[in-house]
């Protein structure tokens, strides 16, 4: 355990080090593994894969907010869709737009769980997204997560349409009906949104709870929710071949909400600020450092055994609450002592 | 002389502003009333363009089968049942929004009472350094 503490002191010392460098480059990978996620599930558009333009795009997120990445995935998979079916990118953009109107806008600090909720899909560890979800947020966090999976089921959906022929309105009709059927009659959609809320519920309030070890506690149980849950899932649905991919893939997400746990200080670490102000005499331009308290573990003796404390350990100076607690345990034995001597006499 | 306590407390509001501070004071010009009720307003509004959209979505659905039975449909009792829905929708978007946004009105007025002491132990600060003329 000690090395790891060590390495986690160095990445937080480095973390704070190079903080100004290090948010676009974790900000340009997340958005270059999303858009090649996109890009390989969806690339209909040959000018939109290659591979100059995601780089592009990818070093414009590493600069811009948060919504503005979440923007550009929604314009690409738009885009590619648009690029094979017309009708079906008006779908796609009519969905989206009642998603955002209807639940997203709630929760503007989250927007990107919509999109990271799809690729995790696509790279088979969904699951860690409402275990972190739950440790790190609160249960209003169901309302991103859910309409993630919708979006998720969106694609899947649209995957299959696409490969429909839309000549005439007729064959347009058909693919609109089936793509409808397949959103609203999917059972295997709403299953999802009700286990992964269970699971964001769950490590919520275990985490909640006063014990020790609560966080870790609590994702054990949304891990065992987690699987529990898919479990009945698969049989109901009788995809039992999926098992040992949710079981295998619940574990891995595990493994990585552990280590973000692990790290949790580093990352809610703030960082240095820099910030301006003024008053009537001086501009102030001033870098603001956190101060980084490393607690050294202690090691706490309790000493019990009175024949010791009275001859040698004394020396040492240890606690008076120990002495008083030693004085207690004499106590005790005295009376236990006197107790076994009456009834000793009483005997006799 | 730079007064190092001042520099501390400026830098703490100054933080504050560039962040969470900049919505919490953006908050504080209204009353509580005005903007829940401006969120409402809000919610309703996209919660029936939202319907506006479901509802298209669903006559498109359907538009063979409403094209065929285009005469003999009974357009009154559908309208009604759209506007029952409409009503159940707008009533639930705007309790649900009265809910969430009172509560973030009242969250972000507890955050201003800290940034509101601190300025005030800022003037203080400069009261004690300004002699009083």
């Amino acid at each position: 355990m000690m090395p790891l503490l060590v390495f986690r002191e160095r990445v937080k010392n480095f973390y704070q080090k190079y903080e100004i460098y290090l948010i676009p480059v974790f900000k340009f990978m997340f958005a270059l593994a999303s858009f090649l996620v996109i890009n390989k599930e969806i690339g209909y558009d040959a000018r939109l894969r290659s591979i100059p333009i995601v780089l592009a795009i990818s070093l414009l997120c590493a600069f811009t907010p948060s919504a503005i990445m979440i923007l550009l995935a929604a314009l690409v998979v738009v885009l590619h869709v648009y690029c094979v079916s017309k009708f079906l990118a008006i779908m796609v953009v009519l969905l989206l737009l009642i998603i955002y109107l209807l639940f997203a806008r709630f929760t503007p600090r989250l927007g990107y769980v919509l999109f990271a909720i799809p690729i995790l899909y696509f790279i088979k560890i969904p699951f860690m997204i409402p275990i972190l979800l739950g440790l790190i947020s609160t249960p209003i966090a169901i309302v991103p997560t859910a309409c993630g999976i919708f979006i998720y089921y969106i694609l899947q959906v649209i995957k299959t349409a696409v490969m429909q022929q839309t000549t005439s309105v007729e064959d347009i009709l058909k693919t609109y009906t089936n793509v409808i059927d397949n959103l609203v009659g999917n059972k295997q959609l709403i299953m999802t949104v009700v286990i992964f809320a269970l699971i964001l519920l769950v490590v919520y309030y275990v985490k909640r709870m006063k014990v020790d070890y609560a966080f870790e506690f609590s994702i054990a149980a949304g891990a065992l929710t987690s699987i529990l849950g898919f479990l009945v899932c698969d049989f109901i649905l009788d995809q039992t071949d999926q098992i040992l991919y949710m079981i295998v893939g619940t574990i891995i997400s595990t493994g990585i909400v552990y280590g973000i746990h692990f790290f949790k200080l580093t990352l809610d670490y703030s960082g240095a600020e820099y910030v301006q102000f003024e008053d009537d005499v001086y501009y102030y331009y001033v870098k603001a450092v956190p101060k980084i308290t490393v607690t050294a573990p202690q090691m706490k003796i309790k000493h019990i055994n009175v024949k010791n404390s009275v001859h040698g350990l004394s020396k040492n100076g240890f606690h008076k609450q120990d002495l008083v607690e030693e004085d207690l345990i004499d106590e005790v034995e005295i009376k236990l002592e006197t107790v076994e001597n009456t009834e000793d006499n009483d005997k006799s | 002389m730079v007064n190092n306590d001042r520099v501390r407390i400026m830098t703490k509001l100054a933080i504050y502003e560039g962040k969470e501070g900049k919505e919490d004071i953006h908050l504080s010009k209204y009353y509580k009333v005005d903007y829940v009720r401006y969120e409402m307003i809000k919610s309703i509004i996209f919660a029936t363009l939202s319907y506006v959209i479901i509802c298209g979505l669903i006559i498109f659905y359907r538009s063979e089968y409403i094209i065929k039975n285009a005469l003999s449909l009974d357009y009154k009792s559908i309208g009604m049942t759209a506007l029952a829905y409409y009503i159940i929708l707008i009533t639930i978007y705007g309790a649900g929004s009265a809910i969430f946004y009172s509560y973030k009105y009242d969250r972000s007025r507890k955050k201003l009472g800290r940034y509101y002491k601190l300025l005030r132990r800022l003037n203080n600060i400069y009261k004690e350094e300004t002699p009083e003329a």
